[in-house]
């Protein structure tokens, strides 16, 4: 039987009707409908729902298990139907009435999520990078007319920085951006894309701080305009990410940097156990924390803030705050007039004073916005424009792209 | 403290009760200035007939590897071409050097012409200096002040009688040096830290052996030792280290030579060295508009403080400000200072006599490398009865008793290529001005591209990695031409598992090819009726062809290309150039040079040559891998056993993984069928190298992984799967030749599991009798300083050791204290039969004449040693020491060798 439920509050009665007739193999009958009807729900941003089976969770194991190759490091999937609506709700929560932008799934796997997006109505392109996954995906789209499209990719390789040709699964985003059909808006303007997708825990940290660059510099997919990024991040991270101002530990340059940038907001929490892995023997693989919890992975929003590049703070310019804050926060106890002494700068107390900064404070007391505001004093004060500055920050791009 | 004060019959008393005798004070005590004829005196006003107890006989090593060594009469000790007088002049240029603690030579580029603008730049620079001087002063004296007025003792005032050991300029000189060697690319904090406070140790160190006498006691015996040595000295039946304890024993000075234990923790050299970076930091000030007078005139530091990011960790630099590197770089100064132990000896070393005694005269010098604070492998020797230690003394001394001297015609034709725009392919480092320049962009750098961005910082990685090249072949070849009219010694000492290492860091026969080719024996001796072959042999050698032919093939095609040689020798730089394209060019050269020479005398037998010809061990951790195990194939593979031609192991385990591969190929395994024509030597070889160190199948794969990228035709989309399977095939190849290989690595990487997890270090004694433990240990601590934390190994009893690394580093440990004991026998042992010895670890050197004896000595000793029960011994040890307290029966029977079978101690043929 191909026809499944209904997404519990996905649709109206009408959308109801439409997929239960489709699952009757109405099909032909919608595509004889006139052009203008499919426009015009498209103009919306959302479809009909197909009313796809969704495979339970056993069955989703089974699919990740198959789709195994020795060689491809650990993965996690969602193979609950619960916990895939739970993620979809999340996803379409707080959307904006109007025309909705397209969600890119990176590495859906066995395809359950997908399947209750596409059920919901989300316009979907799913990213996977292993082509074992990809027959069931293709399949899927062809059964569908243009809800979903299925590429061939890596979101967490995308723009390499190795020169020479690009090898898939690795990808460069002009090209993602191009099959997907989503071309670049002014940063002010509304999310063009919505990206949900699990980091991958062995470079979760290498790749957070890969997007940080990214969207300082409004390279990469941030080229497109301010892209929302919907990801399960381990809950320590999340901890880091959201750290307030005085905790040595937890308070980084990572946290300054993010808070600044991006609007950050906790959609849901979940345990690591209702996730399934690629490991033969099933385990779990839960990364290590000391001191920090960490039972669950965090689904975050992080939406760029519309203001980020206001006030002196520019994408030419911005490795320069990264390097700044980072510095800053290499000994979170330091005073901050000390290091703005060991930089050769010789006027940091009279701009502390300039900046109401107090004299001791020290590098974790700042609030993120102290820093930015840091930055632009000293953008104005002449210092960072001595060009033996650059190069530190130069050097300081190439040790985390790497 | 005067001694008549003391009750002196009480104290006596006191003694006798507890056990001692009055002889033990003069026999085991550490007296410094006159304290033992102070004390003698205070004895004879009790007892005014007391005589002073005889000194100890000397005691014999009873290493049966030895026996022959130590009980046969000395044939007499090998005489240097120097008389009394000429070594004792030598002795007085050494020790002034080293009581001057730092030396200042002129560069090799000092021969280039002076531009305006250096002259201009140097008087700033000078002008500069001495204002640094005075404002580092003054920071000093007032920190210092600070200091003295604490009241409590906390970890900044602890420091205070550390910085009032020496003259306050002292540690100004100190710190100003650091300044002007330190690279424009900037160094990390730990390690200016490091050598701020080690070069105050060593002065210390060097003020103590002054105030307590000490050194002039060195003096006394040293005087009488070179009599052992020089042409014209009677005394000859005897090594260095038993004369110069024979000359001690008669001076009377017994243990007073020995200072009293003063080596400082490592916490306290780092935290020193901090305190003074910081005062570096804060004093040295250069005004910002020097270079460019439009600017305001403000003082900025020379110096700052950044961190630099590698992925979890962070690395605290200190960089110099881009206008002092301007100025340095301006002046081109061609004077350079080094330490004085960074300069080989000018006379013969002091000989080794105990785990603190030799080498330098006032350079502190260990027996033993220190690694990152562990001292355990210190306290170790220091209860090892000294007996044991004669062996490993003895080759030591051997070592360093090598006296050298310069090929001049070859460090000529260097430096020249080195002055003009040096030459990468010859390995001669251009200067930075070759260094690649970023294309013009125009515009400030902040408005560049990704691609300027990634091609600037890729010109500028180039440049620092240039620079450093540049200076370290500056140094080495800067110390060569200081020395070029001189002989001179590299004294030895060795790291924890007993290989030996020249101690002079930068100019020593360990270092590459262009180090090498300059050094020659300062002793000559004719080549005699082999000695031309011989050169021949090693020319063809040094270029790297004809690996797998037998030696007279060999001697037939250097024969062959006579003409090329002698035209390499003629016109090295202006004719067909052949020696350019050999593996070692340099050596290669000054192999066809010596060739020309020999081969155009009257009689070439007689023709009296100061070459040093090397004889390589063909992968030395595979053969102790097969003698220890007794495997027949696996010793033919690596030359232990007789065979025509000299085997290549590379080769065979490459042919034995094709066999495989055909077999699968045939069954249809996929894998095997698109490995078809990719399997050779080289694609195996690192592998197979480093399967005796300990490499696993993660690692080995990802080497693999590199081989098969670097071949064009691979498919890519294969190089995950073929290298896990190459590299699976590869560790079975080498488990059938050599069975018993893996079988004796797992056993000892299990040893060392349960040891380590038993919460102790691996600890073992080689067949010469040198105890070794290993120095990885977890715990770190944090050294808090104003500037920056550091995290520094610290060096206290109970550390924990370092599982993983006990385990994972015992296998290729063991080997590597295998082969320095095979190096070590073969050392004294060509000593006996007189002849020049020195080692680049597997590597032999000696003159042509003397090869053949040499290369039998190896054999013997190879034989010899592995006669010995070895793995049983280790067995034994271990069980002795670890489970000492545990009825035997409950040993962990893996603590017993594995069973070997078959082959009796291959015969061998290095």
């Amino acid at each position: 039987m191909l026809a499944g439920r209904a997404p519990p509050g996905a649709a109206d009665c009408c959308r109801r009707f439409l997929a239960a007739a489709l699952a009757a193999g109405l099909r032909p009958l919608l595509c004889g409908l006139p052009p203008c009807w499919a426009t015009a729900r498209r103009a919306v941003g959302q479809w009909p729902s197909p009313g796809l089976r969704v495979p339970e969770a056993a069955e989703a194991e089974r699919l990740v298990q198959q789709a195994q190759r020795t060689g491809v490091s650990l993965r996690r999937f969602i193979a609950c139907p619960q916990l895939a609506r739970t993620v979809q709700r999340c996803l379409q929560d707080g959307a904006r009435p109007g025309p909705q932008p397209v969600l890119l799934e990176c590495a859906p796997g066995p395809g359950i999520l997908t399947r209750t997006l596409l059920n919901a109505g989300v316009r979907v392109v799913a990213l996977e990078s292993n082509s074992a996954f990809l027959p069931n995906l293709q399949s899927l789209e062809n059964s569908l007319d243009g809800q979903l499209k299925v590429i061939y990719g890596d979101f967490f390789r995308l723009d390499p920085l190795v020169t020479g040709t690009v090898k898939p699964p690795a990808m460069c985003s002009d090209k993602l951006f191009e099959t997907m059909g989503v071309a670049a808006v002014p940063w002010r303007a509304d999310v063009p894309v919505k990206i949900f997708g699990i980091i991958p825990q062995k470079k979760e940290r290498n790749t957070l701080w890969r997007l940080l660059f990214a969207l300082y510099e409004c390279s990469s997919i941030y080229r497109y305009g301010r892209v929302e990024l919907n990801i399960f991040i381990s809950e320590k991270e999340y901890k880091v990410l959201t750290a307030m101002p005085g905790d040595a530990r937890t308070y980084q340059a990572f946290t300054v940097l993010w808070q600044v940038g991006c609007e950050i907001q906790l959609l849901h929490m979940e345990p690591w156990s209702s996730f399934v892995t690629n490991l033969k023997n099933g385990g779990l693989a839960v990364p290590k924390s000391t001191w920090l919890p960490n039972d669950h992975l965090c689904l975050v929003r992080l939406t760029p803030q519309q203001n980020l590049f206001t006030r002196g703070l520019k994408p030419t310019n911005a490795a320069t705050f990264i390097f700044m804050v980072k510095q800053c926060l290499a000994k979170p106890k330091s005073k901050l007039t000390d290091r703005l002494n060991s930089w050769s700068l010789d006027n940091g107390g009279k701009l502390l004073r300039e900046l109401e900064i107090p004299k001791k404070a020290e590098a974790r007391n700042l609030y993120p916005e102290d820093y930015r505001r840091l930055f632009e004093a000293l953008q104005n004060s002449s210092m960072f424009t001595e060009t033996w500055f650059h190069d530190d920050v130069l050097e300081s791009i190439r040790n985390i792209n790497l | 403290l005067s001694l008549s004060c003391l009750p002196l019959p009480r104290c006596v008393q006191q003694m006798k009760s507890d056990g001692f005798h009055v002889d033990e004070l003069f026999q085991k005590c550490l007296f410094e200035e006159d304290e033992k004829d102070e004390v003698l005196r205070a004895i004879r006003t009790l007892h005014p007939n007391y005589q002073l107890p005889p000194p100890p006989k000397p005691e014999t090593c009873k290493s049966s590897l030895l026996q022959d060594f130590y009980s046969e009469k000395m044939v007499s000790y090998p005489k240097l071409d120097f008389s009394v007088q000429e070594l004792q002049e030598r002795f007085q240029q050494q020790l002034e050097m080293e009581l001057d603690n730092t030396i200042t030579i002129e560069s090799v580029e000092a021969t280039r012409p002076l531009t305006p603008e250096a002259i201009k730049a140097r008087k700033l620079l000078g002008t500069l200096r001495s204002r640094w001087h005075d404002s580092i002063l003054q920071a000093l004296q007032k920190s210092k002040h600070n200091m003295s007025k604490l009241k409590t003792a906390s970890g900044y005032n602890t420091l205070y009688p550390y910085l009032c050991l020496l003259p306050d300029e002292e540690y100004v000189a100190i710190m100003l040096q650091i300044l002007s060697t330190l690279s424009p690319q900037g160094e990390s904090l730990a390690v200016l830290a490091r050598e701020l406070g080690s070069k105050v140790y060593n002065r210390y160190v060097t003020q103590r052996k002054l105030r307590s006498r000490q050194l002039e006691k060195v003096q006394e015996v040293y005087k009488d030792y070179i009599h052992l040595l020089a042409k014209d000295g009677q005394p000859d039946e005897y090594l260095p280290r038993e004369y110069w304890e024979k000359l001690v024993a008669e001076a009377g000075f017994g243990p007073s030579l020995n200072l009293k234990d003063c080596s400082w923790p490592y916490m306290l050299i780092m935290r020193l060295g901090m305190h003074m970076l910081e005062l570096l930091v804060q004093a040295v000030k250069v005004p910002r508009n020097i270079l460019n007078p439009r600017l305001e005139p403000k003082l900025i530091p020379v110096l700052y403080h950044i961190y630099s990011f590698r992925s979890s960790w962070q690395v605290g630099l200190i960089k110099p400000h881009p206008i002092f590197s301007q100025i340095v770089s301006d002046a081109a100064e061609t004077l350079l200072t080094f330490n004085s132990s960074a300069i080989p000896m000018l006379c013969p070393p002091v000989p080794w006599t105990s785990p603190h005694f030799g080498a330098f005269v006032l350079n502190d010098t260990k027996l033993m490398r220190f690694v990152d604070g562990a001292v355990q492998h210190q306290l170790l020797l220091e209860q090892c009865p000294p007996v044991n230690l004669h062996p490993v003394l003895d080759a030591l001394n051997q070592l360093g008793n090598c006296a050298w001297k310069i090929n001049q015609p070859v460090l000529d034709i260097i430096i020249s290529i080195f002055n003009d725009k040096g030459n990468e392919k010859l390995d001669i480092p251009p200067p930075i001005s070759e260094a690649p320049r970023p294309p013009a962009a125009s515009g400030s750098s902040s408005t560049w591209n990704k691609s300027q961005k990634h091609e600037l910082l890729l010109c500028k990685k180039k440049a620092a990695e240039m620079h450093s090249l540049r200076m370290d072949a500056l140094y080495k070849l800067s110390i060569a031409n200081y020395v070029r009219d001189k002989v001179f010694w590299f004294p030895h000492n060795m790291d924890f598992r007993g290989r030996t290492y020249p101690c002079p860091p930068y100019f020593n026969h360990l270092g590459n090819d262009v180090t090498r080719a300059i050094l020659l024996f300062a002793e000559g001796r004719p080549l005699g009726p082999k000695g031309l072959d011989w050169l021949k042999i090693h020319l063809i050698n040094l270029t790297g062809l004809k690996k797998k032919n037998a030696l007279q093939e060999r001697l037939e095609y250097a024969n062959e290309i006579m003409e090329e040689i002698l035209d390499s020798a003629d016109r090295p730089l202006t004719g067909r150039k052949w020696w350019m394209n050999t593996d070692e060019p340099w050596q290669a050269l000054a192999c066809c040079m010596e060739i020309a020479k020999a081969s155009r005398s009257p009689d070439p037998a007689a023709y009296v040559s100061h070459f040093p010809v090397h004889q390589d061990g063909s992968c030395n951790g595979l053969q102790h891998y097969a003698a220890l195990g007794r495997d027949l194939i696996g010793a033919i593979s690596v030359n232990l056993m007789p065979c025509s031609v000299p085997q290549d192991v590379y080769s065979a385990v490459a042919q034995q993984v094709e066999e495989f591969r055909k077999k699968d190929a045939e069954q249809g395994v996929k894998i095997a069928q698109v490995l078809q024509g990719f399997i050779s030597r080289k694609v195996v070889k690192q592998t197979v190298m480093t399967v005796v160190y300990g490499v696993t199948r993660y690692g080995g794969r990802l080497q693999m992984e590199k081989r098969l990228k670097e071949i064009d035709e691979f498919p890519e989309e294969y190089l995950w799967e073929a290298s896990h399977y190459l590299v699976k095939q590869v560790f079975n190849g080498i488990k059938e030749m050599f069975s018993a290989t893996r079988d004796i690595q797992n056993w000892l990487t299990e040893s060392a599991k349960l040891i380590a997890q038993s919460g102790r270090t691996v600890e073992w004694v080689t067949p010469l009798g040198l105890p070794i433990v290993q120095p990885y240990y977890r715990s770190k601590s944090t050294l808090n300083c104003g500037m920056q934390n550091l995290s520094v190994k610290n060096s206290n009893s109970n550390q924990k050791p370092d599982t993983v690394k006990q385990k994972n580093a015992f296998p290729p440990n063991f080997i590597h204290s295998l082969d320095s004991t095979h190096m070590m026998l073969t050392a004294l042992h060509c000593l006996r039969q007189g002849l020049t010895f020195v080692s680049v670890h597997d590597c032999y050197w000696t003159h042509a004449l003397t090869v053949d004896v040499m290369n039998q000595v190896c054999r013997e000793q190879f034989v010899a040693l592995h006669s010995e029960k070895i793995l049983q011994d280790l067995s034994e040890f271990m069980l002795e020491k670890y489970c000492r307290y545990s009825h035997p029966c409950h040993a962990p029977s893996c603590l017993h060798p594995p069973l070997l079978l078959g082959l009796d101690v291959p015969q061998c043929s290095v």
